[in-house]
């Protein structure tokens, strides 16, 4: 059979290219063909599909390409090749849900049709009778597909296409999201006690408050959302603060967390006050106070909208960081090579990044060194002060840092924080382009360089939060899909109005399993994570300076940061300093601002490093990097064959395998003595068996013979010489003639 | 070993400097703070700060009494050679300064940066208690003594330092690497052909004595069947007679040449052209010249990029001209640096697919032959010869082709700031390239970034004999010339004029003795903490060319010649000049259906190159000479954080400092393990009674010194590894062996029957007890020490 893919696991040899053009080939096929279905998951419909269908390989300009079927169903697009591949299964990296080939609807991002070679932008109204001959479906997760419909029978594409067309572009209602027709059942293994907490009870708030030793005051009067439906069930507010009814309508500062000293961290949705307008300014103030009261009368604020980009330049860069990895053939690809970093600095996605992180050392450095308390606002209260928020309690407390507390800081600052992640995802394909942002994404992006530039410390993985960012997308999950907990409240109650006790039952995204099997759950574990030591050995102190002074890097004029008052008579000078402040900005101009945090992180770096203590991120030119994993992973030509960190990361699994296999021999031996177990995460044995199957790509899903381009790994004109077949005749005939002069 | 031990030697100074034989201290400052790396734990050590003729050394307080009987190290960790020093520069409390040897500072320095020219930058701090005098005096002193005043004189004071008596001897019964191919006679190049199972071709001697080429190393391979005195007569075709000779040979059969350009006013004799051919295509039919003179980066832009790329990345006080952060990468990319790493990487690759179509030979040509030549050469072999991935293999690979082969090492460095137009950085262009292969394929290689790294800063400390010379003949002279007591100054441009009284010359050092530079500690850094692969078993199939070799008639018909030049295969008619329109009676002769020939050659390129593609069969997925290719698109080429951006002070928080352990946290599993298997040695020994778990420990040992001693594979399928035991060629190590053939001869069955279940886990039928066979052990590293050795 001739086959034309490199797809399947050893279909082809890749070097085989063919001229025979698609046309022919369909000729020679043989014609009845056995119906093929994709499995579908409960609750899955389908839609429409169409035979056969041209998947173009994404590795060359080549019109090459597997044949099969395309299937619209109310949860993806899926492909499903003609080629029987056998081996499917035998992936790494798997994801239960959907495949290398299927595209849940959500994870659309854009739709392009190419009529007459010319490539439009489908939206959704613009579609008439006519289709394209090529399809072209951009995902969010940076996948890029290409289908032919030029062989299939007219009504079978022109059907294909408005369903997918419609299915992923129109604007349609939260009901006909996915997730309101899977009917999932938790497996048994699911059963087990959700250790994500979720933030969705009174006592995981009184918890977390104890865990922080924070003095405020829990409200539960916005129980069922008689406050305000713009805040969370149950949220916790300065303990200064009277009766929150008289401030409806009004937002309060809601506590995020407290540092060990006692000052707390408080965000509120307040509108920036640039007119003197008396009642709002009087508000604000009280708000101020109240934060001011938590400890030692001190606090700052700070108006997020004013000093960070907004959503909608956040929206704008992104878009723009985006178009270099979404790559439609590799030619693309290796022109934008040559000016590939200047290119990337030109979005300005990754200074995006560098202004959220400096914000949160800001914070940073006011809970911890000056001990005042903080209240970040924000005209929402829900976008950028949930980044920093979030941000600043990563670098602070050690406990956001393990993979359950990373879930449930998720939970506390977002989900029952109210992000308005259906807006901003943009799940439903509305119109309105205002208020979609990746802001979700931003603060994956910025744990990443966290992650990536303190690993030790962080007991997930880079491939965890690529996952992570992955699954916003899968509509299968209720966390990502409301825009908050009152709505999904009033969704879900409309959605069972029968039996209040059986409620709609989505999994949580952080049902891992759901999506992948405990083997690549493996991998969301970063081997190298030093645990906290119960016997802390002797640190070396910190060096103490007989006289501080600054280092080396020039810096304009050091300031110093004014005293808190701290007596009551103080507090009206107190309010007046700070009204004076918060419209001055932070604390004086832009560029002390700078210097100061400069300042502040430079001492923190003279000390040795605790990865369980504060964790600063360095924000210089070089070290705000690149998200590999995540942008780059479905473009082949950057993939490392048995190398890249996968390869170390792997050796260091196998090596953690072995203490573990260690001490439980130990354990057997001497049972009297217990040895304690290891209390890493348990690397499965089973993942000893790469070595032995194939070596990982350094990419993403870490499969070997995916992928595998046609080409040699040398980008040089070497290749040209040897694909077209004319220029090397003519370089015959160069080389004959010439001999024959002679 | 040596008689250096005398009290003069080792004088002590009072705040604790172990001083080298001949060494004095010029001045010295107390209550001084050196800022640490973020690798070296960050924070502040305080101690005393040392000017002497040779290096600027810093003591830590409470550091401990160095072993009397130890070894002089030249370098402390905390030191740094007056030489390598590229700048200083005294910040004051208001303002910054940078030292020169004839200004005069108009306050006391409170801190004192010392730019280097490896990149690093070191940083102290004065105290208060510091008195001033000292601050200052230590300043000016450091300012005067690192810069030569006038070119030349950059050796006397090195001599000052290392011309002492006792210095001279300690210094020439250095340890000579045993286990390291040198090069430098002729037994080094036959080891190599034979390790490389190179057939057809011989060690000539014909420059013994620099004659025909002052460049060349004396001793060259040659095709077996090219004599001597028809040798002879090709020099006078090449550019400084560099002739075409042999450097490598790929297992599949194809050899790697260099040459440099030809020389084109020349008649062609119809003897000297059969020699030519000869030369050219060694036993093979097919040959393409790799032109490295056009498309690659030239040494001045080597030089321009480098700058640049310094000035990046160090950021500089005294300019207080920095880089907005938003600015970095663009700023990068202007530098260019990457760019021609990444062009001088996909040459190499471009070659490493050549070669690996087999029977062919691929020329590299460049004019000169002693730059690019050399980058290409050693690349291609680091990608392509897992040997070359060890630390001894590496440093043949660098005797081979950079030193003996002619790299114009002493101009290229510009060590005596007298060379300035052709200064050029080619071999740390060529170290950045090997980076980038080991960021690629980290556990391919044994040796780790560490040994890079050093070997990267070496360069720029002028004490090695490997760096001080132009070519083999310069190093010879100035070896031979020793126990003269005789001036060599006509004889020896490099020499300073300045100091033609200077007697002798100490005899340098070769760069590979490490521990004169190094302690045992950092050394251990050289290797991966994860025993690697020593080198791979020898595939000897060099000779496997049966079927073509017929095709080669003795009356040298000619094969046929490709170029590749910017990627493309050509065949230009004044390739080769002795073919082309002035000699073409000697081509008509021997005329054949010439597009038939070229056009099967070429199909045998093609063939060649779509072998690059990674293979999808399992069995040679593992196969050790399937070249690391790199990949080289902007995401994927990289900057070496590690070496370029350590010195920028406020960039330090990049490589990821271990805190609560010092050591990389590879070297803690291994430790770990290491703790565990003892642990468990110990359980069992508590348990007498049941013998199957007495002999597990031991079987675990045996099985890491196998690893150690015979070069396989850990991580490749355990398959080869049970398939080579026996056949180890671990001889030497007498001790070790009979345990292991214990082992393999009376197989503790209830053991077996105890692992079952891990060699159901782990998937591998041979080994039962595979899993543990990965342990790496620090005594099995110490095995493959040779000053270890029992």
């Amino acid at each position: 059979m001739l086959s034309l893919g490199s797809v399947g696991a050893k279909s082809t040899k890749p070097s085989f290219v063919s001229y025979v053009t698609p046309e022919e080939i369909k000729l020679e096929k043989e014609p009845p063909k056995k119906e093929i279905h994709p499995d579908l998951l409960p609750g899955e419909v389908e839609f429409c599909s169409a035979n056969p269908i041209l998947k173009y390989t994404q590795d060359d300009l080549s019109q090459r390409g597997i044949f099969g079927t395309l299937f619209c169903t109310n949860f993806r697009i899926t492909f499903i090749s003609d080629e029987i591949s056998q081996e499917e299964t035998t992936k790494t990296f798997q994801n239960k849900l959907y495949g290398e080939n299927d595209i849940p609807l959500m994870c659309v991002d854009h739709i392009y049709g190419v009529y007459d070679e010319k490539r439009k932008l489908i939206t959704g109204g613009l579609v008439k009778n006519k289709y394209p001959s090529k399809m072209i479906i951009h995902c969010k997760d940076l996948r890029v597909f290409q289908f032919c419909l030029t062989y299939t029978k007219e009504e079978d594409a022109k059907r294909i296409f408005h369903g997918i067309v419609h299915h992923c572009l129109e604007e349609k209602s939260l009901k006909c999201v996915f997730a309101f027709s899977y009917t999932w059942t938790p497996s048994p293994e699911m059963q087990r006690k959700q250790e994500t907490i979720l933030f969705d009870s009174p006592e995981d708030w009184t918890q977390e408050m104890k865990r922080t030793k924070a003095n405020c005051r829990l409200v539960t009067e916005n129980e069922n959302f008689d406050l305000s439906q713009r805040l969370p069930k149950y949220f916790v507010i300065p303990s200064a603060l009277g009766d929150l009814f008289s401030y409806q309508g009004k937002g309060f500062p809601i506590w995020c967390w407290s540092h060990h000293s006692g000052c707390a961290l408080f965000k509120a949705s307040l509108p920036s006050v640039t007119q003197e307008d008396g009642d709002i300014q009087k508000h604000v103030d009280i708000m101020i106070n109240a934060v001011a009261h938590n400890y030692l009368y001190s606090a700052k604020t700070e108006d997020l909208s004013e000093s960070l980009p907004t959503i909608q330049d956040i929206q704008q860069s992104y878009n723009k960081f985006k178009q270099f990895f979404l790559i439609e053939n590799s030619t693309d690809f290796w022109l934008s090579d040559m000016k590939w970093f200047s290119s990337l600095e030109s979005s300005g996605w990754l200074d995006i990044i560098r202004q959220c992180l400096q914000k949160a050392v800001e914070v940073v450095e006011c809970l911890e060194k000056e001990n005042t308390n903080v209240l970040i606002t924000e005209e929402e209260g829900t976008d950028l002060c949930c980044v920093i928020s979030s941000l600043v309690q990563i670098m602070l407390d050690p406990y956001y840092r393990t993979l359950m507390g990373f879930q449930s800081l998720v939970q506390k600052e977002w989900v029952a924080g109210c992000h308005a992640f259906l807006d901003r995802c943009n799940h439903l394909h509305q119109k309105d382009k205002e208020c979609h942002s990746p802001v979700f994404l931003l603060f994956l992006e910025c744990v990443w360089q966290l992650v990536q530039q303190h690993s030790p410390a962080f007991q997930f993985s880079e491939t965890y939060l690529t996952v992570l960012s992955d699954s916003v997308h899968v509509p299968v999950f209720s966390t990502f899909l409301f825009n908050s907990p009152h709505h999904r409240e009033s969704v879900m109650k409309a959605e069972s109005p029968l039996a209040q006790s059986s409620q709609l039952s989505c999994p949580t995204v952080w049902d891992w399993s759901v999506q992948f099997d405990s083997k690549a759950q493996n991998f969301f574990f970063n081997p190298l994570y030093s645990e906290k030591v119960k016997n802390e050995r002797a640190v070396r102190k910190p060096h103490k300076l007989k006289h501080q002074r600054q280092l080396s890097l020039p810096s304009t004029a050091f300031k110093t940061p004014f005293k808190k008052g701290f007596f009551k008579d103080e507090t009206e000078s107190l309010k007046k300093m700070l009204r004076v402040k918060r419209l001055s900005r932070w604390m004086g101009s832009p560029d002390s601002t700078a210097a100061i945090s400069r300042e502040f992180y430079e001492s923190w770096q003279q000390r040795p490093l605790d990865y369980h203590g504060l964790l600063l991120p360095c924000l210089d030119g070089p070290a705000v990097r690149v998200w590999m994993q995540r942008y780059l992973r479905w473009i082949p030509e950057v993939h490392i064959l048995g190398g890249g960190s996968m390869a170390v990361i792997t050796k260091i699994m196998e090596l953690l395998s072995q203490v573990q296999d260690l001490k439980r021999v130990l354990e057997q031996r001497d049972s009297s003595q217990a040895a304690k177990l290891d209390h890493r995460p348990y690397i499965q044995h089973r993942l000893l068996s790469f070595g032995s199957s194939g070596r990982l790509s350094s990419s993403f899903p870490f499969s070997y013979s995916r992928n595998l381009s046609f080409k040699p790994n040398i980008p040089t004109g070497l290749m040209q010489c040897l694909m077209v077949t004319d220029s090397l005749a003519s370089q015959e005939d160069e080389a004959s003639s010439f001999v024959s002069l002679v | 070993m040596m008689s250096h031990s005398s009290l003069h030697a080792h004088g002590r100074d009072v705040f604790g400097l172990c001083c080298l034989p001949g060494e004095c201290v010029l001045q010295r400052a107390v209550l001084v703070r050196k800022k640490l790396s973020a690798k070296e734990g960050g924070g502040w050590l305080s101690g005393t700060l040392f000017c002497t003729h040779f290096r600027v050394a810093f003591v830590p307080q409470d550091s401990q009494k160095p072993d009397d009987n130890a070894d002089p190290v030249l370098l402390g960790d905390h030191d740094v050679a007056l030489a390598s020093i590229d700048k200083v520069v005294a910040v004051g409390p208001s303002r910054t300064k940078l030292v020169t040897p004839t200004c005069s500072l108009k306050f006391t320095p409170e801190e004192l940066v010392l730019y280097c020219r490896d990149l690093r930058v070191l940083c102290f701090l004065f105290d208060r208690l510091t008195p001033d005098t000292q601050a200052l005096e230590i300043t000016y002193t450091i300012a005067k003594t690192y810069q030569p005043l006038k070119p030349g004189t950059i050796l006397s004071f090195q001599n000052a330092a290392l011309g002492s008596i006792e210095m001279k001897q300690f210094l020439s019964n250095r340890w000579h690497d045993p286990n390291m191919n040198w090069f430098e006679c002729s037994m080094g190049w036959e080891q190599e052909l034979e390790r490389t199972g190179a057939s057809g071709w011989r060690v000539s001697s014909v420059n013994d004595r620099f004659e025909m080429s002052t460049s060349l190393p004396r001793f060259s391979v040659v095709p077996q069947r090219v004599l001597d005195t028809e040798l002879k007569k090709t020099f006078a075709h090449f550019n400084e007679g560099r002739i075409p000779r042999w450097c490598w040979r790929h297992p599949h059969g194809s050899d790697l040449l260099r040459m440099a350009s030809f020389q084109n006013n020349i008649y062609h004799e119809k003897d000297d052209i059969r020699n030519l051919e000869s030369v050219l295509f060694g036993g093979q039919q097919l040959c393409v010249i790799v032109d490295l003179g056009e498309e690659m980066p030239s040494p001045a832009d080597i030089q321009l990029a480098h700058t640049r790329l310094r000035t990046l990345c160090l950021g500089d006080i005294s300019s207080s001209v920095s880089v907005p952060d938003d600015k970095w990468l663009s700023t990068l990319e202007s530098t260019r640096w990457l760019d021609y790493t990444r062009c001088c990487l996909r040459k190499a690759a471009e070659v490493a697919c050549l070669l690996g179509g087999g029977h062919m030979t691929v020329v590299l040509q460049e004019p000169e032959d002693r730059d690019m030549n050399c980058v290409v050469c050693g690349l291609v072999q680091v990608m392509c010869d897992p040997h070359c991935r060890t630390v001894p293999g590496f440093q043949g690979l660098v005797q081979k082709e950079w030193i003996t082969a002619g790299h114009k090492f002493l101009s290229r460095i510009n060590y005596h700031r007298e060379s300035d137009k052709e200064e050029a950085p080619v071999f740390l262009l060529f170290l950045d390239c090997v980076w980038q292969l080991w960021a690629q394929y980290p556990t391919r290689f044994q040796l780790t970034e560490d040994y890079l790294l050093a070997l990267h800063d070496s360069v720029h400390l002028p004490l090695f004999s490997s760096f001080l010379a132009n070519s083999q003949r310069e190093r010879c002279r100035r070896s031979q010339h020793l126990p003269q007591s005789y001036t060599p100054v006509n004889g020896l441009r490099e020499l300073p004029k300045g100091a033609p009284e200077e007697p002798v010359d100490p005899p340098f050092p070769p760069v590979w003795d490490w521990a004169l530079q190094y302690s045992s500690l950092r050394r251990s850094r050289f290797t991966q903490p994860v025993s690697q692969p020593a080198c791979p078993p020898p595939v000897l199939n060099g000779n496997l060319n049966t079927n073509q070799d017929h095709g080669w008639p003795n009356d040298g018909l000619p094969g046929s010649v490709f170029l590749l030049s910017r990627g493309t295969f050509s065949h230009p008619s004044n390739l080769l000049p002795w073919r082309s329109g002035n000699s073409g009676s000697y081509w008509k002769s021997h005329r054949r259906a010439p597009s038939s020939e070229s056009l099967s050659g070429l199909e045998r390129l093609i063939r060649a190159c779509s072998l690059s593609e990674p293979s999808e069969n399992p069995s040679t997925l593992h196969d050790p000479y399937e070249p690391l290719l790199p990949l080289l698109l902007g995401p994927c080429v990289r900057v070496w954080r590690a070496c370029y951006l350590r010195g920028a002070l406020h960039a330090q928080a990049f490589s990821h400092p271990a805190s609560s352990c010092s050591q990389h946290p590879l070297d803690q599993l291994a430790w770990e393990v290491q703790q565990l298997r003892e642990k468990v040695a110990q359980a069992s020994h508590r348990h007498p009674e049941n013998q199957t778990k007495r002999q597990e420990p031991l079987r675990l040992e045996s099985n890491l010194n196998q690893n150690a001693n015979n070069g396989t594979f850990l991580f490749s399928s355990s398959s080869r590894t049970s398939q080579q035991q026996p056949s180890s060629r671990g001889a030497a190590h007498s001790s070790v062996i009979p345990k292991a053939q214990r082992t393999a001869s009376d197989p503790p069955r209830p053991v077996q029957r105890n692992n079952g279940k891990h060699t159901f886990l782990f998937g591998h039928q041979q080994e039962p007890q595979s899993g543990l066979r990965y342990i790496p052990s620090p005594s099995a590293k110490l095995h493959k020490r040779p000053g270890n050795s029992y």
